[in-house]
C-alpha cells in the first residue's frame, strides 16, 4: 500500500511537473500588457460607464478632434482627428468641419459625415440613455435633451458638414465632441435594445485599435488595425488588457514582467517597486483631491424642506478653525510619504493659467482655532477638556467609507487634532454606497471624502448654490458672488476674463472655506521601461496609446 | 417503499421551491429597503442627474417597492429574473457565464476532497501509528486553520514567484489561441493548479477530520470485533465494513459542502482572477445590482437545497430504515 501512494504521489508531481514545463512562456512579442482590476461590460461608446470602458471605447472610436495636455499652460489643446479642419464663423454661431477622406471603419466601410451626425443625434438619444445624455445643451435640443438635427445639422457632401449653435450658447469644442460610431451597423437596431446588441461586444471600430479577442474576466486583446489612418510602423501590435482583479497579484506580475502597467499603486508599494530596475514609477498629480465636508446648513431642517444654518459649521470662522486645527501636513508626509500637495481649494494646480497661486492652504496653528472658536462663543466653561456654546458641546459625528486606509488615517490624526482644541469627534465608518446616498441626500454633518477634477475645469456642479445645478455641492455651500462668478464663466468672454475669474472665486472660496481641502492625492502610475514614447499627463495615461513603441 | 421515496421526495421539491421563493422574496425587499442607490453612478459633474433619472425610470426604480415586488413575482413565474442593471443584460444569460466555470471547478476541487481524504483516513487507519495520526490530524488542522487568502498568496509567491512552476492569475495563457489542442488542456490545468489547491486543501482537512472519527468510532463496534474474530482480513473489514457505514453521517456534511463551492469561492476567485459565482455575487451588491443580486442569491440558493436533495436520495438509497424514519 505504502509504496502505491509512494507511486501515486511521484505521478501527480511528474505530472505537475509536465504541466509547468509544457505551458509555453509568453513571447512578449510586440505587446503591451496593462492590468486591470475588473473587466469591461461592452465595447459600445454609448455605455462605457466605467474608466476602463471608456479609455477603451476611446481607444475604439476616436472623435473629431484630439486632445492634448498643454504643459506650460496647463490646459488642453485641439488637434486635428477624423476631421482634418475646422472654421468657426465669425460670431461663432457655425463651425465648419471637413473631415479626412481615408478614415475606414474596421469592416472595411468609409466614415463618412453621416456617421458624425448619427452619432450626435444617438448619444443624445433620451430612449438609449447614453453616457453623454444631457450635456448637449449648448446646441439645439428638443425638450427632452434629443439633438434637433435639422436645426443643428448641415451636411455639405460626405466630408463636409457644418454644425450650428443656438443664439447666446457658448459652444466649447471639449465639451461637445463625441466618439463617432458606425451608422451603418447601428441603424437598424432598435434603440432600447443597443446594449445587449452583438456590436456592443464585438465593435466595428475606426481607431488604431480593433478588438482581437475578449476572454470575458480574463483579458481583452486589441490588435493594430493596419488600415487604420492612425496606423504607423513601429506601432506596438497588441494592447492587452488583463483582468487582475487582486491587487497584490496585480503588483506580483508587474515585478515579474508579465504585466507592463499598472495603474492607482499603492504608495506604500513606491519605495519596493522603485528598487525594480526594469520599473518606472509616475505619481500623477492634480485630478483628485480629499478633503473634510463641514455641511453648512442643518441637516434635520434640510430633511423637514428648511433651510437653516448648521449649529457647528453654518459659521465661517468655525470652518477655518477647524482647517487650522487640522494637521494635513502630518498626514501628507506620514501616509503619502510626501507623494501629494496640499491643497488651498479645488481648481488644481495642473491648471496653471487658472491656478490662483496667492492663495494658499490654512497653516497648522491650534492656537489660532482656539481664539477663532472662542470668538464664536465656543469656550470650556466647565472645565471637562469639550468646548460648549449655550449648553451644548461641540461634538460630532465625521463619516468616511470603508475601504480607503488613507481616509482612515486621516480621521484617527483629525480626531486627536479637533481633540486637542477641545473639540470631540466620533469617527463614523460607512458602506460607500450608503455613504453616497446620504450625502446626496445632505444627510451628514460631517464626512472625509475626495472629488475627482474634470477636465475642463468644472466648478458649477460643485460650488452653485442651487441643489439642481449644485448637486455635487454637498456641504450646501451658498454665496451670491461665487454663484455670480459661474454664472459669468458660461457667458461668452475671454480666456483671460475667464482665468480671472476663476481665480477671483478660488480667493472667496479661500475666505469662506466651505470644506477643508486637505491634499491632491496622486495616482501612482508604474509601467515597464521596455514601453518608449509613452507620455503621460493629468489628461490621461492611455490617451495615445498607439503612439507608444516598444524596446 | 418506492411509491414511499417518491412522495418524500415531491414533498421535499415542493418545500425547497417554497424555501427558495421566501429566500428570493426576502431579499427583494430587503436590498431595496436598504440604503443605497443603483442610479449614484451614473452621476457626474459632466452629466449631471438627467441620465441617472432616466435610467432610474428604465428601471422603474422610482415605484413603490411593493408594485416593484408584485411585478418581480409575475416575471419569475415566467421564468424571468430581470435585466442587470450594470451588464444591461438578462439576469440568467449573466449568471451562466459564471456559473459554468464555478460548476466545473467546485465539482473538481469537491471530488478532490472526497477522495483525498478518503485515501488519507484508510492509510492512518491501516498503518495504526499513533505518530502518523498525530501528526495527520495535527497537520490537517494547521492546514484547516489558514485562511484562503493566506494560503493563496503564499502558494503565488512560492510556486509562481519564486519558483516560476505556475501562472499568477487567470484561467489560461494570453498565448492560449496559437497551442495545440493538448497545450491547451495542458495550459488550462496549468492555471487551475494553485487554485484548486487553495480551494481543496481546507476541505480535504474537513474530511478527514469527519471520516477518521467516524472511522475510529465505527471500528470499536462489536460487528466488527465479530468479524475480525471470525477471521476476517483487516483490509477487507476497512474497506467493506468500517468504511462503507462511516461515509453515512459525512454525506449530509458533503451536500452542505457541495451547495457552498457551487455558490463561489470567493477568495480564491480574486486573487487568482477567476470567473466565478462569489465575485460576481459580491461585485453585484456593491454596485447594487438589484435583479442580480437576488439571481445569484436564488442561483446558491438552488445549488444549495440542490446538493442537500442529492444527499438525501443517496441517503435514502444506502439506508432504507430512514424512509421509515421520515414517514413516522
Amino acid at each position: 500500500m505504502n509504496s502505491k501512494i509512494i507511486n501515486l504521489l511521484l505521478l501527480t508531481f511528474i505530472f505537475l511537473l509536465v504541466i509547468a514545463c509544457d505551458s509555453k512562456q509568453s513571447n512578449q512579442k510586440n505587446r503591451i500588457v496593462i492590468g486591470i482590476s475588473a473587466d469591461v461590460q461592452t465595447f459600445n461608446s454609448l455605455f462605457a460607464f466605467s474608466y476602463e470602458e471608456g479609455a477603451i471605447a476611446d481607444l475604439l472610436y476616436p472623435g473629431l478632434l484630439d486632445f492634448r495636455w498643454n504643459e506650460e499652460k496647463g490646459e488642453l489643446d485641439s488637434y486635428p482627428m477624423i476631421a482634418k479642419s475646422w472654421q468657426w464663423a465669425e460670431d461663432s454661431s457655425l463651425i465648419k468641419f471637413t473631415l479626412r477622406d481615408d478614415v475606414l471603419w474596421s469592416d472595411g466601410k468609409k466614415l463618412t459625415a453621416s456617421d458624425v451626425v448619427f452619432s450626435y443625434d444617438i448619444f443624445s438619444d433620451p430612449d438609449v440613455q447614453s453616457r453623454l445624455y444631457g450635456i448637449f445643451n449648448q446646441l439645439f435640443t428638443e425638450s427632452d435633451g434629443h439633438i434637433d438635427i435639422e436645426k443643428t445639422f448641415n451636411v455639405i457632401s460626405p466630408y463636409e458638414f457644418e454644425i450650428r449653435f443656438p443664439e447666446n450658447s457658448v459652444p466649447d469644442l471639449i465639451k461637445i465632441v463625441v466618439p463617432v460610431i458606425p451608422e451603418h451597423v447601428f441603424k437598424n437596431v432598435s434603440r432600447e435594445q443597443l446594449a445587449n446588441h452583438e456590436s456592443s461586444f464585438n465593435p466595428v471600430s475606426s481607431g488604431a485599435f480593433k478588438l482581437k479577442k475578449w476572454e470575458r474576466n480574463q483579458s481583452i486583446i486589441l490588435e493594430a488595425d493596419r488600415n487604420s489612418f492612425l496606423f504607423k510602423q513601429g506601432q506596438v501590435s497588441e494592447m492587452i488588457f488583463k483582468v487582475v482583479p487582486d491587487y497584490t497579484s496585480r503588483m506580483l506580475q508587474l515585478k515579474k514582467g508579465e504585466i507592463d502597467l499598472v495603474e492607482l499603486v499603492k504608495v506604500e508599494d513606491v519605495e519596493e517597486l522603485k528598487k525594480e530596475e526594469q520599473l518606472v514609477v509616475v505619481p500623477l498629480f492634480g485630478r483628485e483631491y480629499d478633503y473634510i465636508g463641514w455641511n453648512n446648513i442643518d441637516t434635520d431642517s434640510f430633511s423637514r424642506g428648511k433651510v437653516k444654518s448648521n449649529k457647528y459649521f453654518g459659521n465661517i470662522n468655525v470652518r477655518k478653525a477647524m482647517s487650522m486645527a487640522i494637521n494635513k501636513k502630518e498626514i501628507l508626509e506620514e501616509y503619502l510619504q510626501g507623494l501629494g500637495e496640499l491643497a488651498a481649494s479645488s481648481v488644481s494646480p495642473i491648471f496653471k493659467s487658472s491656478y490662483n497661486y496667492e492663495v494658499r492652504p490654512y497653516e497648522y496653528d491650534p492656537d489660532e482655532a482656539k481664539r477663532l472658536l472662542a470668538l464664536e462663543g465656543w469656550k470650556d466653561e466647565d472645565r471637562d477638556g469639550i468646548l460648549e456654546k449655550s449648553m451644548e458641546e461641540f461634538k460630532f459625528k465625521m463619516y468616511y467609507p470603508v475601504g480607503n486606509p488613507l481616509r482612515e488615517y486621516a480621521v484617527a490624526v483629525v480626531k486627536n487634532n479637533l481633540n486637542s482644541v477641545g473639540i470631540e469627534m466620533i469617527p463614523e465608518k460607512m458602506e460607500l454606497g450608503t455613504f453616497i446616498d446620504n450625502l446626496y441626500e445632505r444627510k451628514l454633518d460631517s464626512w472625509v471624502a475626495g472629488f475627482g477634477v474634470p477636465i475642463p475645469l468644472d466648478l458649477k456642479p460643485y460650488w452653485y448654490s442651487d441643489p439642481n445645478i449644485g448637486f455635487l455641492n454637498f456641504a450646501s455651500y451658498n454665496n451670491v458672488e461665487t454663484d455670480k462668478i459661474l454664472d459669468r464663466l458660461e457667458t461668452k468672454i475671454s480666456n483671460e476674463r475667464k482665468n480671472e475669474l476663476i481665480k477671483e472665486f478660488q480667493k472667496i472660496i479661500h475666505q469662506d472655506e466651505p470644506v477643508t481641502f486637505l491634499y491632491w492625492t496622486p495616482n501612482i502610475i508604474v509601467y515597464n521601461n521596455r514601453i518608449k514614447n509613452i507620455r503621460i499627463t493629468p489628461y490621461g495615461v492611455l490617451v495615445h496609446c498607439w503612439e507608444w513603441t516598444l524596446n | 417503499m418506492k411509491s414511499n421515496i417518491v412522495k418524500i421526495l415531491f414533498t421535499r421539491f415542493l418545500s425547497s421551491l417554497l424555501t427558495l421563493f421566501l429566500l428570493v422574496s426576502f431579499l427583494f425587499i430587503i436590498i431595496r429597503l436598504s440604503p443605497g442607490d443603483p442610479t449614484d453612478k451614473y452621476i457626474s459633474a459632466k452629466l449631471g442627474s438627467e441620465l441617472s433619472e432616466k435610467i432610474a425610470e428604465k428601471f422603474s426604480l422610482n415605484e413603490p417597492v411593493t408594485d416593484q415586488y408584485f411585478s418581480f413575482v409575475a416575471n419569475v413565474f415566467r421564468g424571468d429574473m430581470g435585466v442587470s442593471y450594470n451588464y444591461r443584460l438578462p439576469v440568467f444569460e449573466v449568471i451562466w457565464e459564471y456559473f459554468s466555470f464555478t460548476f466545473v471547478f467546485a465539482t473538481i476541487s469537491f471530488f478532490l476532497q472526497m477522495s483525498l481524504s478518503i485515501g488519507l483516513a484508510l492509510c492512518v487507519m491501516k498503518r495504526r501509528s499513533k505518530r502518523l495520526d498525530n501528526l495527520v490530524t495535527n497537520a490537517s488542522l494547521f492546514i484547516y486553520s489558514i485562511p484562503a487568502f493566506v494560503l493563496g498568496v503564499a502558494l503565488i509567491y512560492i510556486f509562481s514567484v519564486t519558483l516560476n512552476l505556475f501562472p499568477i492569475s487567470g484561467l489560461k495563457s494570453l498565448d492560449y489561441d496559437y497551442f495545440t489542442f493538448f497545450s491547451q488542456v495542458l495550459d488550462k490545468l496549468h492555471h487551475l493548479v494553485l487554485p484548486l489547491i487553495t480551494l481543496t486543501l481546507a476541505g480535504i482537512a474537513l474530511f478527514y477530520k469527519y471520516i477518521k472519527e467516524n472511522m475510529d468510532e465505527i471500528s470499536h463496534q462489536t460487528f466488527i470485533l465479530n468479524l475480525k474474530a471470525s477471521g476476517m482480513k483487516e483490509d477487507v473489514i476497512l474497506k467493506k465494513h468500517v468504511l462503507p457505514n462511516s461515509l453515512r453521517p459525512l454525506i449530509s456534511v458533503a451536500g452542505v459542502e457541495l451547495g457552498i463551492l457551487l455558490g463561489g469561492a470567493l477568495i480564491t476567485e480574486v486573487i487568482f482572477g477567476l470567473p466565478g459565482m462569489g465575485r460576481l455575487t459580491v461585485d453585484s451588491i456593491l454596485a447594487r445590482d438589484y435583479p442580480l443580486v437576488v439571481g445569484c442569491v436564488f442561483t446558491a440558493g438552488a445549488v444549495m437545497i440542490a446538493a442537500n436533495f442529492l444527499a438525501d436520495i443517496i441517503k435514502l438509497k444506502i439506508d432504507k430504515r430512514l424512509v421509515k424514519g421520515i414517514l413516522n
